[in-house]
């Protein structure tokens, strides 16, 4: 039976990812992401499963590897500066093959930052804070239902390609408190046999073992190359986003997260007005939905790119774009308003249908 | 005519040469792990995780699951196996660099987490794989690439005493130092690594035994000079003993 709860949307992160089976939640306390783990310390139990607080980021994120060497799905929860510290292990992850579900409540940066919301670390979760060729596959919701319903999706991406999917949401958006509708909950892991590749003990299968840097130089060769087949394939299959009124734009807003959510708002405002503005809201940033902007019509003359940054997933809107149209960009961060309000993207928008 | 194979079953593997130096402490110690586990018949049900160094290398010479931790957090990845495999064994392997200097921050948390896992820091007083740099365990007046005129504690501080911090914790269940230099130290050892997996296998809690180890190629020694500077000079600084048994309350083996 669906359940409707009045929950702040990192609370709906971690009811979801209880509902749909994990039962491992590995956390140190990072405002604003601090939620997270306060509610599964409290419900896992209730489940059969458990909150382990570490003591640093550092711990929490190869004790999450460690979890999922056994073949099974474990998630942890952060905030900024402490996603910075979980970099090593992430990328570890990535090279291992080991599954896990993670959560960037994003902060303003950069350096330690401020514990104020924002989507700052763009770059980092999609282009990887560690070394090497590696891509993590990465979710932003816009809201509590949308984490809901990303959940399960998460998950089967994160079982089927074996690799970390990060959740990242703005600080603000994590700290809002709104209505999510939950489906039943069903245990999406249990879908998914690891036993191919667990590290179980030799009881029912040959030794199994991870190496992380003293593979030979064919053996090297050969996981990079693994890795390579295995992004192209998630890149050509795997792109999200939402668009309204594309077909007939003049110009293009495109946000993703809580700009992207207040683009429907500012879609039918315009529209209201006969001023022929649309939108494309990206729901993966990694890989970045590149098929949107294929077959933009030659009706738009421009796009405005919103982000509560100084302009980080610009980059992908232009390589995207490949010069077709003028790409621009507003965006806002720091302060006690860490965004770009609803007037500041109208004025923008209107300066752009009026050529200027 | 019995084998090495008869006598250390599957656990050790005999099929290819390591690639520990001629010398290296870590051949043995190496060997009285998979001892350990032969005899206690618990090679299906272990995990190891190994870090980064030398030590790292010790696991293709087992026929355990094994992964490569990255640089000194093999304890925190070993909590996270234990939590998802609580009726299996994990034990870290660590040199004294990935466990005492990057890896101090868990290997201290681990201990004082009390979660039954075990851990083995192999000891040798230098950063071996990386080519004989100082480590936090130099003793005081040892000669290193980094400490060319030898450790001067009052530049360079004191040799960290990993065992000693761990002592006063409550959730150490076995916390023993010993070492390989002759054969009646390893047969201590033996005993003290073969008590830490006891403690695992009992959930008492955690357990840690260091391994003063020779490392001759970083010390720029013979293999005999450098077990006699390990016996005379490295002991003078670490000295073997049992710190903490908390099998003595149950059945030691």
């Amino acid at each position: 039976m669906k359940e409707t709860l009045f929950l702040k949307n990192t609370e709906a992160f971690a009811e979801s990812m209880i509902r749909c089976g994990i039962r491992c939640h590995f956390a140190y306390p990072i405002t604003p992401a601090t939620d997270v783990m306060k509610y599964t310390s409290r419900m896992l139990p209730e489940v059969g499963g458990r909150m382990v607080q570490m003591e640093s980021e550092l711990a929490v994120s190869n004790a999450l590897a460690g979890y999922a060497c056994a073949g099974k799905l474990g998630a942890t929860s952060s905030s900024g500066p402490g996603m910075t510290l979980m970099q090593e292990a992430i990328g570890f992850m990535a090279a291992g093959e080991l599954p896990c579900i993670m959560l960037d409540a994003m902060r303003v940066g950069p350096g330690d930052g401020d514990i104020i919301g924002a989507q700052s670390t763009y770059y980092q979760a999609t282009r990887g804070g560690g070394h090497g060729d590696y891509r993590v596959i990465v979710l932003a919701p816009s809201c509590g239902q949308e984490i809901a319903e990303l959940m399960p999706h998460g998950i089967k991406l994160a079982l089927t390609y074996l690799t970390p999917v990060l959740f990242v949401v703005d600080g603000v958006t994590c700290q809002m408190t709104e209505t999510t509708t939950f489906d039943e909950p069903y245990d999406y892991t249990a879908d998914f046999d690891t036993s191919s590749w667990a590290y179980t003990g030799t009881a029912d299968h040959p030794k199994r073992f991870l190496l992380t840097g003293s593979y030979t130089h064919e053996q090297g060769y050969e996981m990079n190359e693994r890795m390579r087949r295995k992004y192209v394939e998630i890149s050509e299959n795997e792109q999200m986003w939402e668009q309204e009124k594309v077909d007939d734009a003049e110009v293009l807003v495109v946000a993703f997260g809580i700009h992207g959510r207040m683009c429907k708002d500012l879609v039918e405002s315009f529209r209201a007005q006969g001023k022929r503005v649309g939108s494309i809201r990206p729901i993966t940033l990694w890989p970045f939905p590149n098929k949107a902007f294929e077959s933009i019509p030659a009706s738009v003359k421009s796009i405005l790119v919103v982000e509560m940054n100084h302009g980080q997933m610009v980059d992908d809107v232009r390589l995207a774009v490949n010069g077709r149209v003028p790409v621009h960009f507003l965006g806002k961060t720091g302060g006690d308003i860490p965004m770009c309000t609803l007037a500041d993207m109208t004025r923008e928008a209107s300066r752009l249908l009026e050529g200027e | 005519m019995q084998t090495l194979a008869d006598y250390y079953g599957e656990t050790l593997k005999f099929d290819k040469l390591t690639s520990y130096c001629p010398g290296c402490g870590h051949g043995i110690v190496t060997r009285l792990v998979a001892e350990t586990i032969e005899s206690m018949g618990i090679r299906e049900k272990t995990m190891s995780v190994v870090g980064i160094g030398c030590g790292g290398f010790s696991h293709h010479y087992l026929e355990v699951d094994a992964i490569e931790a990255i640089h000194g957090r093999a304890p925190a990845t070993a909590i996270g196996y234990k939590v998802a495999m609580p009726d299996h064994v994990v034990f870290t392997y660590q040199g004294d660099g990935d466990t005492s200097a990057i890896g101090l921050h868990e290997i201290m948390h681990a201990a004082n987490r009390g979660m039954p896992i075990t851990c083995i820091m192999v000891n040798n007083s230098v950063f071996g794989m990386t080519g004989g740099q100082m480590s936090p365990t130099t003793i005081p007046g040892q000669v290193t690439t980094t400490s060319t005129k030898g450790r001067d504690v009052h530049i360079h501080g004191y040799p960290l005493l990993v065992p000693e911090m761990m002592r006063a914790m409550k959730g150490v269940a076995y916390l023993a130092r010993e070492t390989v230099v002759d054969v009646k130290s390893i047969n201590r050892a033996a005993k003290s690594i073969r008590n830490a997996f006891e403690c695992q296998v009992k959930g008492l809690g955690f357990a840690f035994v260091e391994v003063i180890s020779p490392c001759p190629t970083g010390l720029h020694l013979s293999v005999p000079d450098a077990y006699a500077y390990a016996a005379k000079e490295t002991l003078s600084y670490f000295k073997p003993q049992i710190f903490k048994n908390e099998l003595e309350k149950s059945d030691e083996v």
